[in-house]
């Protein structure tokens, strides 16, 4: 009968802690303690009771409420932020968010609304941004207008509306941005643009193929931004948006949409318009020649990304206002081949991913005294003596981009046409240095170095010369000879560094007082080496840096070197072969004490012994050497032991007297 | 007695927990397309959900307009997205190849942009 009970109890245990584990994974995560949760994904049907009372920003996407009314957030009350996305709600009664003052943002994104009552939206005194995006609402009747005159923001995209006509009553005067990306509006009339009553807006039509706007429409308006992303015919927008005012337009193509030419004759619309930011990303013009830039002259940015060019025309005309020029993704065969002349007060000029090799030829920037900012990345630019002839006259240029060549020669003061340079960068471009040369000579101004995989000659100790005020510097992806850092080399030539990135080196070692000359570092990553402990012995004049050994080959930090880990702000040992045996004791119970300093406790787990391989060092107990207790037990063993042998030999001895 | 205890502990071992998701298993193996002799077959990796991907030929020459359905439940933005191809076989990489899709300064296609859920 016991054994029967016994048996019976134990089947209970087991089926009980089954229920146990499942419900422990449904625990929201805590991201900033009683202010943060995030419950995504957790197939919840209600809020837990876990989450505190004084919570204010909650993602509670994809859990499952088909119904929201008054008490489903009713203990939330200081709620800012909520994210509801696709819960599956159907319904939203009255007063659903009666109590939440506070509430700034409400997301609502993917749920199949069929309802929401008149006074779903009161509450809050000033709800800024609604998100409806993709809730099935074909009229925009279906949202309450209740308590949203000081709604911002309106997002309605990939829902079935037609027509922009807000209702009368619905407020619209604060209205900042307003989305209607990927719907059915095929016509703007007047009517719909007068119910929106708010000046500086953004108005997203992204998606919706426009195919007509009432003249007159959107005359007189003042717009921040106009969006019609994918419409098939232009000139529907060039002759609809007459006499309006709009701060940028955009008006790009996209790759999966069919659109029609662009022509000369098109653009002549922007002289009834004043546009300020232009773009028309991979359209194609018809004809492309000086005339096509005839009401172009206003602009202060243009963006002809993709748009199949493969020169511009030699003499535009008043294009002197231009400020920003964007010719990325064309396909030019030579840099000259933009006439920048004609645009004499460029400040940023972006030719990124050109489709064709992009020769630089000499001095065709020349013209562009102004120039602030040249982006000339992932353009397959090659050239053996860089870059002095190519970037003449660019006096003022503060950040040059020449990443992602081919390989690019650099002499001696390379970069001497550009004395004001702050910003370099050359990363997974190759570099030619001869010996000995300095191609950064004299760039004093320059702050941020990338030359990360740039296959450096690392033994050139000149190589850094010349940059006195550097406080960037990206490293990683070059290799050392012998792969060790030796005592004297080349970062001692650039000691105001603050941040030094040595990442994937392929480095073993790093010999000591190889980082001595750096008096200014904070910030050190040595990750993904192979370094081992002794490499620390480099960092043991570093005070308060930010350490990065993620990814090398530490398994033991003897005890000598713990000194120098206690010196740092924040320390990073992840992805390391850590042993947590008891030759590497001292370091771990160092890493228990120290938790607030490290960085990426999950990822900090031990490799030794297989038995604890996985475990995260901070979870690990060991119990090492003879404890108190054990000392204590041994004595007493001792002890027992002794008498037992006196008595043994006294009973032997006996014995033996007693035989004689 | 002795024979319902026995059965309850049997059952508690056999049957599968409640929580799902999380339980290692993988999500199923589906068919992108057949023809030609070619069957292609596809599996996410993404443990918090499946995918659905199908293309209408399978020819082991492409021919130029390749229709492709793709449907998938976005859990973030798209502000970039790049497709990343991996073609690995007998454990040595052959191919990798990585293509821009959405990108901030060039949203190559109309679905750029668009928002979790």
């Amino acid at each position: 009968m016991a054994l029967d009970v016994g048996c019976f109890l134990l089947a209970l245990l087991c089926s009980a802690s089954c229920e146990v584990i499942t419900s422990l994974d449904q625990t929201c995560i805590e991201e900033e303690a009683n202010r943060t949760y995030n419950c995504e994904n957790l197939g919840l049907r209600e809020i837990p009771d876990t989450l505190s009372n004084a919570t204010e920003i909650l993602d509670f996407s994809f859990n499952f409420l088909p119904t929201i009314q008054n008490g489903t957030f009713s203990r939330l009350i200081n709620l800012t932020f909520l994210d509801l996305t696709r819960c599956q709600i159907n319904l939203i009664h009255e007063d659903t968010f009666e109590s939440h003052r506070q509430l700034s943002t409400l997301v609502l994104t993917g749920n199949p609304l069929i309802f929401m009552a008149e006074t779903a939206l009161n509450g809050p005194k000033t709800l800024k941004h609604l998100f409806l995006i993709q809730t099935g609402i074909s009229n925009l009747q279906f949202i309450p207008a209740d308590n949203l005159e000081n709604l911002e923001s309106l997002y309605l995209g990939s829902n079935q509306i037609s027509s922009i006509k807000f209702p009368k009553d619905f407020p619209t005067q604060n209205l900042k941005v307003l989305d209607f990306q990927n719907n059915a509006i095929h016509y703007l009339s007047r009517e719909d643009l007068n119910s929106v009553e708010s000046t500086d807006l953004s108005l997203n039509f992204n998606g919706n193929d426009i195919k007509g706007i009432e003249p007159g429409a959107f005359s007189s308006r003042v717009f921040q931004s106009l969006n019609f992303g994918g419409t098939s015919n232009l000139s529907v927008i060039f002759n609809g948006l007459q006499n309006s005012t709009t701060q940028s337009l955009w008006l790009g193509a996209f790759e999966d949409t069919s659109n029609q030419d662009i022509s000369s004759a098109m653009l002549k619309g922007l002289c009834d318009m004043s546009v300020g930011s232009l773009n028309l990303q991979k359209n194609h013009f018809s004809d492309f020649t000086a005339s096509t830039f005839q009401c172009l002259t206003r602009l202060w940015e243009l963006d002809l990304t993709a748009t199949h060019l493969k020169e511009l025309p030699s003499s535009i005309e008043h294009m002197n206002l231009l400020k920003r020029l964007v010719l990325s993704g064309n396909k030019f065969d030579e840099l000259c081949q933009i006439n920048a002349t004609n645009f004499s007060s460029l400040t940023h000029l972006y030719i990124k991913g050109n489709q064709k090799k992009l020769h630089l030829g000499a001095a065709c920037l020349e013209k562009l005294k102004n120039l602030q900012k040249l982006d000339l990345s992932h353009d397959d630019i090659e050239d053996p003596d860089c870059c002095n002839p190519q970037l003449k006259g660019l006096i003022h240029l503060q950040s040059l981009n020449l990443s992602y060549n081919a390989p690019l020669g650099l002499q001696s003061q390379a970069f001497r046409e550009c004395p004001r340079l702050e910003i370099l960068d050359l990363a997974f471009t190759h570099l030619h240095v001869d010996a000995s040369r300095s191609p950064f000579q004299d760039l004093h101004f320059l702050r941020v170095l990338n030359l990360s995989h740039c296959a450096l000659d690392t033994s050139n100790r000149h190589l850094l010369a010349g940059l006195a005020d550097l406080q960037y510097l990206d490293f990683s992806g070059n290799r050392f000879p012998g792969r060790t850092i030796p005592k004297t080399n080349l970062l001692q030539t650039v000691g105001s560094v603050e941040i030094l990135i040595l990442s994937s080196c392929d480095l073993l070692s790093i010999e000591p007082h190889a980082f001595h000359s750096l008096g200014n570092i904070s910030h050190i990553d040595l990750s993904h080496n192979s370094l081992t402990h002794d490499s620390i012995n480099s960092l043991s004049h570093l005070k308060e840096i930010y350490l990065n050994l993620a990814a090398n080959n530490i398994g033991i930090i003897p005890a000598h070197l713990l000194p120098v880990l206690s010196q740092q702000s924040t320390i990073n040992l992840s992805q390391n072969p850590l042993d947590c045996t008891c030759s590497n004791v001292r370091f771990l119970t160092w890493y228990k004490e120290n938790l607030q300093k490290l960085e990426s406790l999950e990822g900090t787990v031990c490799a030794n012994p297989p038995a604890l391989r996985g475990v995260e060092l901070s979870a690990v107990q060991l119990s090492c050497g003879m404890t108190v207790l054990g000392i204590f037990f041994l004595i007493v063993f001792l002890f027992l032991f002794t008498i037992l042998l006196i008595f043994a030999a006294q009973y032997i001895l006996r014995w033996k007297y007693q035989h004689i | 007695m002795k024979g319902f205890t026995a059965v309850l502990l049997i059952w508690t071992l056999i049957s599968p927990s409640s929580s799902g998701g999380g339980s290692g298993e993988a999500w199923p193996t589906h068919l992108a397309c057949r023809s030609g002799g070619l069957e292609v077959l596809y599996q996410s990796c993404d443990p918090l959900q499946d995918f659905g991907f199908s293309v209408d030929q399978c020819s082991k020459q492409l021919k130029s307009n390749l229709n492709i359905r793709f449907g998938i439940i976005l859990r973030h933005d798209i502000k970039e997205l790049f497709l990343d191809i991996a073609l690995i076989s007998k454990g040595s990489s052959i191919l990798n190849f990585s293509y821009p899709i959405c990108e901030e300064d060039q949203p190559k296609f109309s679905f750029c942009g668009r928002r979790k859920g």
